[in-house]
């Protein structure tokens, strides 16, 4: 037991990067939007956080040294300041989404309007982080999370023609009414989100809270191995279930609730309490993530003391920040912006920022000083450095495209 | 340490600085050099600590040098930059380790302001949450 509860920090960082309130939407929206035409994007996603948070969390347990001071020691300070300016701002839009989707999760349960219950929620994910150990924190929410296996259910129950799904999935084109811009568009949005630079801050950031040695090497593949494809598999399921159910009934989604709507409809009342818990765990999930990666950047960058292995009294600067950006989204969320629009422009976005977090991740990863011999092998540094040419690509055309489809519409 | 080669540039700046107990207390934000010696080689005086430092790297010497006064002037205690002379450097590895106290070390003016006025205020701030 004690084994498997220590892969939760993998599955709570790929709970929370995959299957958040952004790819929540992004995923549902997709599969009733362009089928399983997009399916290979999540795949490709999958592979290329897999890859780059094994070296995140391999360069943390060898060195105990987290991204954000790789980004800081490879990009120098300007660049390194630009990286901390874009990865802030993006993780407060997601911190932002994730706390209203934490409201609105409980408010389909409460019949209250989530509006209301926004500042309960936001001092509800402080508290967290202030009193709760790190591991409980990633026992709690990651294994709840799972909750949302629910999807895989559903299309089990549905009981598809899995031969035509999967070459429906391994054929992809761009389906007929739609343009290829708005393709691209999304497909980008599935890659942002499954690559959001905040899951390899909280990922090699828990490794180091977690007090993780070069003899936790394995403790990392395992973490690696098995978080991000269950994070994987459970956004696949989503768009699967919104392919098989919405899309016939051209059913289209613009809200957390319509997510929900294939269980509801497919597994019946126990599936949607099931699905309820899962949202308000991902969602919460990704709130803690999301609100301690704040932390984490400006602290990592400026040298600051961070992390809840110390008491909050000899990090004050990190928790500071902490409180003062969940604040500011939770303010954020009240003036009433549409949480889901706000998620589709931070993962977008963090497409734009990927490369400047990933290249000093790939570069000290072959680092000796820092990794002994424990430094890439050819075959990860050649896949590595071919995510890196795809990074670049998709970060130089994701605000053209953003431009050109109107966001997406 | 006398005698070994570093690349400065890489291997020193912007590490992490560490102290005795480990706890992490800010970065090489500059390097202060000696005057050329016999041999006409000017060698490592002092590791630079803080925001000002920093800015004044990057060429913002102006935005630096008021923080630098503004710091002075906000915190009694504070200095910016700290100047951690070289020999307080015990060891240089993927980070750098002093010889001395986080207290008395980079950049802790704001942190003992932030703990002191802020966060030891909150219920729990001396508590671990660990266990």
């Amino acid at each position: 037991m004690k084994k498997v509860l220590q892969v939760t920090l993998g599955i709570l960082t790929a709970i929370g990067g995959f299957v958040d309130i952004g790819d929540l939407v992004a995923n549902a929206e997709a599969g009733a939007r362009f089928r399983m035409n997009l399916a290979w994007v999540v795949l490709v996603g999958v592979i290329g956080i897999v890859v780059y948070a094994e070296m995140a969390g391999r360069v943390a347990a060898v060195s105990q040294r987290p991204v954000f001071e790789l980004v800081r020691e490879r990009l120098g300070p300007q660049a390194g300041l630009v990286n901390l300016v874009a990865s802030f701002f993006i993780n407060f839009l997601t911190l932002t989404a994730e706390i209203a989707g934490v409201a609105i999760a409980i408010s389909l349960v409460a019949s209250v309007h989530y509006g209301l219950l926004l500042p309960l929620c936001g001092v509800l994910v402080w508290l967290v982080i202030w009193r709760m150990p790190f591991e409980w924190m990633e026992r709690v929410f990651g294994l709840a999370g799972l909750a949302l296996a629910v999807f895989v259910v559903t299309v089990w129950k549905v009981g598809p023609d899995w031969g035509s799904l999967f070459d429906a999935a391994a054929s992809p084109h761009v389906p007929a009414g739609e343009s290829p811009f708005s393709y691209a568009y999304f497909g980008i949005a599935l890659f942002g989100a499954a690559m959001t630079p905040y899951e390899v801050f909280f990922f090699s950031s828990g490794a180091v809270e977690e007090r993780w040695t070069r003899r936790d090497l394995a403790l990392n593949r395992a973490n690696v191995y098995v978080g991000f494809p269950l994070g994987g598999l459970l956004s696949l399921a989503l768009m699967a279930s919104a392919h098989l159910v919405l899309a016939p009934r051209g059913v289209s989604v613009d809200d957390l609730a319509q997510v929900a709507l294939p269980v509801a409809v497919v597994v019946g009342k126990l599936g949607l309490a099931a699905v309820l818990v899962g949202i308000f765990a991902a969602t919460f999930g990704a709130a803690l993530e999301t609100g301690l990666s704040a932390g984490y950047s400006v602290s990592q960058y400026l040298g600051w003391q961070w992390g809840k292995y110390v008491r909050p009294r000899e990090a004050s600067r990190f928790h500071l920040v902490v409180v003062l950006a969940i604040l500011g989204a939770t303010l954020f969320a009240l003036s009433g912006v549409d949480p889901v629009k706000v998620t589709e422009y931070s993962i977008v976005l963090s497409a734009a920022a990927l490369p400047l977090t990933y290249f000093p991740i790939l570069v000290i990863a072959n680092d000796p000083d820092y990794m002994g011999d424990r430094t890439n092998g050819r075959l990860l540094n050649a896949i590595g450095f071919v995510y890196l040419v795809v990074l670049v690509v998709v970060s130089a055309a994701t605000i053209p495209l953003m431009i050109i489809t109107r966001g997406g519409s | 340490m006398a005698g070994r080669v570093l690349y400065a540039g890489l291997q020193l700046l912007d590490r992490q600085l560490v102290d005795r107990t480990g706890r992490l207390c800010g970065k090489v934000d500059d390097l202060e050099l000696s005057e050329p010696g016999a041999d006409g080689n000017r060698h490592i005086a002092a590791l630079l600590s803080g925001p000002g430092a920093l800015l004044g790297r990057t060429g913002h010497r102006r935005l630096g040098d008021w923080l630098r006064r503004f710091v002075a002037g906000a915190f009694p205690d504070g200095e910016d930059p700290v100047r951690i002379p070289f020999t307080r450097v015990a060891e240089i590895g993927n980070h750098v380790t002093l010889d001395m106290d986080s207290e008395d070390a980079a950049s802790f003016a704001s942190e003992r302001w932030v703990r002191d006025h802020v966060i030891g205020h909150v219920p729990g701030s001396r508590v671990l949450a660990d266990q």
